[in-house]
């Protein structure tokens, strides 16, 4: 049996202002999605309860502000993450270019104990915009950046339509999870998610 | 007549005119001039008890008596006390600042607990504990009375005695029992400290409420010095006591220097410096504080803020244009200003009327200008607007291309613009020319001042002003005023709100120190939970209409340019006992608070920072760094300052 059972699991999104942090928590938590979200001021969070096997976890989901000017509140809140989710929208170029100063700012302001180890998950959204007309940011390049960063999960999601958000976060709770394992040290054997020995991969199998 | 100490003149002039006023009838103008539903059809009036007074200092000629009433109207009990008119003993105290001291129409659902006090020699008191906290001056009975009181209340609402204390009644107490405990604990602890051992050397005489807490007050410093763990209970005390102000703690301070003379207090006290000492401070349990050596002046009696013992006057109807038109001369000058503010500060102003006075409230029009004065302002105004919006009007696609600051800044606004206050029906359609219109301002307030750019909040602030001016030119130059003040709030290091925060933290640990240890031992000091409240001036907090009449409120400035920071404790202090019994984390506050909105009562929590303002007086105001906004920049080239590397402008 493991020393000590994690219940909470604290899942930090990141990404520029408007690509959809909001709306992509939403639709995973309370599955709905709205075109009259406000800019989010501070920071606010969503908690939803999760089963692995015979456990239940609370994901507790942390909504910063996206613009860059507010990256000093940071700090507070978050430390403790088990998981930073990494949102860019596939129209935008530069919501992309910014993946990297978003997920280096994390790692400064958070300190996780193994930075090198540290679970991201990104996500390329807003894939419904204009049957996927407008996009500027191929699937391909986006890989290829996750692939570099050491085999970041990667989804393309819709929060709009709801399209792969479950399966993100499935993903996103889970590597939350190990990450937490990893920190509490469980005998590796207690559930079959996460064991120490499996490498992460460029994709998602949950 | 009881005997009555040295400070408690038996040849009390007032009381016998109130002797006489309380058994003439009562003067109906009292009863109307009521607010609220006191005495409206319905109501009843189930208990009614004449020469009930309180004592705003020691000075028996300063006694007010009244009228203490228990109405009850639809299912609900009310508590009023009105003072009588023409009293006039008095020669310090006006009419106008005894309707400060008039309670009017409390409704039982907002008070927290009553506490008996029958001093051994000296008229029996009641104090009235609010849910927030704040507290009602005692209340003597000066023809008894207070057991009538209390089974009347009970007979109507929720009553139950304490467990820890005899004296203390507790209200609405439906709580579990933990809960029950932690509630009836504050006041009896404030008894304690009265009643304990240590307190020897306090009067055991028929003391008045202004006798006791000043050797509280001072038993506190002492405490504080002596690092006694029983301070933190005379801190306690003193919080129940928030009510008494500089007044009262004036002449409270006064009394125990004349105190001083009998030998209570060992002769090696420092003198204190009266202005940065008269409330306790809270220092660390660890730092002996180190009082200023100061030769000690006796407080000018004179000097007295007689406004000081109020705990928030009553929401006035807004200002209307008739009203409005009086604070006029013929040539459109505001005559009186501080008139005119103080009149919307307690009411607010008509809908209809904003459009004209928020110029004034913003500063973008001045008090003294004439009409003719503002025509011309406005349009030379309208022209200058005209140039800067042209400045990027200007800027052609290949221009744009290259030129990603530009097109960075205008993405983020039009990502913003367009989901602000949508909800609104000014705003409320796809296409609507208010949403281009918010996009063309703060594009243009961009340029105005580059500097500072654009930053995501802005849109929240302005977005009220469009809707009230209905002008895009006269709504730019609105904004540009209020970003004189708020601009900081928006800095790329966030100094501004960095300040405000501090200020914040500091007020908590001057108007509520068990809240501010709270806070610290639940590393929650950096305030960031209120961060949305401050960086937007509770824009999302209220619905629509009550953010702008806060607002309009906050503008006149009328009490202190500060008063958003005593909002802001008057909202912890409303739901501290939710915060401190549900041992919220940084975490569960954060959520909590952002979870208020919506649920907030302006009018309540306005009347309780006005009290909060009043009662922490020099004290509060030295909580709160020069500089801070709103306050004007101190040097507007620094504040401005942003760096190159701010890659969103």
């Amino acid at each position: 049996m493991p020393s000590r059972r994690r219940t909470l699991l604290k899942v930090i999104i990141l990404g520029d202002s408007g690509v959809g942090k909001t709306s992509l928590m939403n639709q995973y938590v309370n599955k709905k999605f709205s075109n009259q979200y406000k800019a989010t001021i501070g920071a606010d969070f969503l908690t939803k309860e999760v089963q692995f096997e015979d456990r239940l976890f609370t994901l507790q989901i942390w909504d910063t502000a996206g613009q860059e000017r507010f990256q000093s509140l940071g700090v507070a809140f978050y430390r403790g993450a088990d998981c930073c989710v990494l949102v860019y929208d596939v129209n935008s170029m530069k919501s992309f270019e910014n993946l990297n100063n978003w997920r280096e700012e994390f790692l400064i302001q958070a300190s996780p104990s193994d930075p090198e180890n540290f679970p991201f998950v990104v996500l390329g959204n807003k894939v419904d915009i204009d049957g996927g007309n407008s996009r500027v940011v191929s699937e391909k390049k986006a890989r290829a950046w996750c692939a570099s960063k050491g085999n970041i999960p990667y989804f393309e999601t819709s929060a709009k339509e709801g399209t792969n958000v479950e399966e993100a976060f499935q993903c996103i709770a889970k590597n939350a999870l190990k990450s937490g394992e990893e920190e509490e040290i469980y005998l590796p054997d207690t559930l079959d998610v996460g064991t120490s020995s499996q490498p992460r991969t460029g994709g998602c199998e949950c | 007549m009881h005997e009555i100490d040295i400070h408690d003149l038996s040849d009390d002039a007032d009381y016998a005119a109130s002797i006489q006023q309380g058994s003439s009838s009562m003067n109906r103008s009292d009863s109307s001039k009521q607010s609220s539903s006191g005495e409206q059809e319905g109501a009843e009036i189930v208990y009614l008890k004449d020469n009930v007074a309180i004592h705003p200092t020691q000075y028996a000629s300063e006694r007010i008596s009244g009228r203490l009433k228990l109405i009850k109207q639809g299912g609900s009990l009310f508590m009023t006390w009105i003072p009588y008119k023409g009293q006039s003993s008095s020669a310090r105290l006006s009419e106008k600042d005894k309707s400060l001291y008039t309670i009017r129409a409390v409704p039982f659902s907002d008070v927290r607990s009553i506490r008996r006090h029958t001093p051994t020699l000296g008229w029996q008191y009641v104090i009235v504990v609010l849910s927030s906290g704040l507290a009602f001056p005692p209340l003597y009975f000066y023809n008894g009375g207070v057991r009538e009181f209390l089974a009347t209340i009970k007979q109507h609402a929720y009553l139950v005695r304490s467990a820890e204390d005899a004296n203390v009644f507790l209200v609405n107490d439906f709580q579990d029992p933990l809960q029950r405990t932690l509630s009836s604990l504050e006041l009896p602890r404030a008894v304690s400290v009265a009643n304990s051992p240590s307190s020897a050397a306090a009067p055991t005489d028929g003391e008045t409420f202004d006798r006791n807490s000043a050797y509280l007050q001072e038993n506190a410093r002492q405490w504080q010095k002596h690092n006694d763990p029983a301070r933190d209970l005379s801190i306690q005390v003193l919080e129940k006591f928030s009510l008494v102000t500089r007044f009262a703690r004036e002449t409270t301070s006064q009394l125990f220097r004349e105190a001083q003379g009998d030998g209570f207090i060992p002769n090696d006290r420092r003198k204190q410096d009266q202005k940065t000492n008269d409330y306790p401070r809270i220092a660390e349990s660890n730092d002996v504080q180190k009082l200023p050596e100061d030769v000690q002046v006796p407080a000018d009696p004179l000097e007295f803020d007689k406004l000081s013992l109020v705990w928030g006057k009553p929401r006035q109807p807004p200002l209307g244009t008739e009203e409005w038109s009086t604070f006029l001369d013929c040539e459109g000058r505001v005559t009186d200003s501080e008139a005119v503010r103080k009149r919307i500060f307690y009411g607010g102003v008509e809908q209809g009327l904003r459009k004209e006075v928020w110029r004034f409230l913003l500063g973008y029009h001045s008090y003294d200008s004439t009409y003719a004065e503002r025509e011309y302002l406005v349009s030379v105004r309208k022209s200058e607007y005209e140039t800067i919006k042209n400045q990027w009007k200007s800027i052609s696609k290949e221009q744009a291309r290259r030129f990603t600051k530009f097109r960075e800044r205008k993405g983020l606004i039009e990502k913003d613009v367009v989901r602000t206050d949508r909800s609104i029906s000014f705003y409320d359609e796809d296409d609507s020319p208010n949403i281009k219109c918010l996009r063309d301002i703060l594009l243009t307030y961009s340029f105005y001042n580059f500097d500072l750019g654009y930053c995501q909040g802005m849109s929240d602030l302005l977005s009220p002003i469009l809707y009230v001016m209905e002008d895009e030119s006269e709504s730019f130059w609105c904004f540009v005023a209020l970003m004189e003040r708020l601009g900081p709030n928006f800095n790329r290091d966030q100094n501004g709100m960095h300040s405000q925060l501090f200020a914040l933290s500091k007020l908590v640990e001057l108007l509520d120190s068990p809240l501010h240890n709270y806070f610290k031992q639940k590393d929650c000091l950096n305030y960031f939970f209120c961060f949305r409240w401050v960086l937007i001036q509770f824009k999302r907090e209220f619905e629509f209409e009550k953010t702008m009449r806060l607002w309009e409120v906050l503008w006149t400035h009328y009490r202190s340019e500060h008063l958003h920071l005593y909002v802001c404790v008057a909202i912890l202090k409303r739901y501290r006992s939710k915060i401190i019994r549900e041992e919220m984390d940084f975490d569960t506050l954060l959520k909590f608070i952002n979870e208020l909105s919506g649920h907030i009562d302006l009018d309540a929590i306005l009347r309780d920072a006005e009290a909060l303002c009043i009662c922490a007086g020099e004290n509060g105001e030295s909580c709160i760094p020069p500089g801070t906004p709103p306050s004007l920049p101190l040097d507007d080239a620094s504040m401005y300052y942003q760096q190159d590397d701010d890659d969103v402008l």
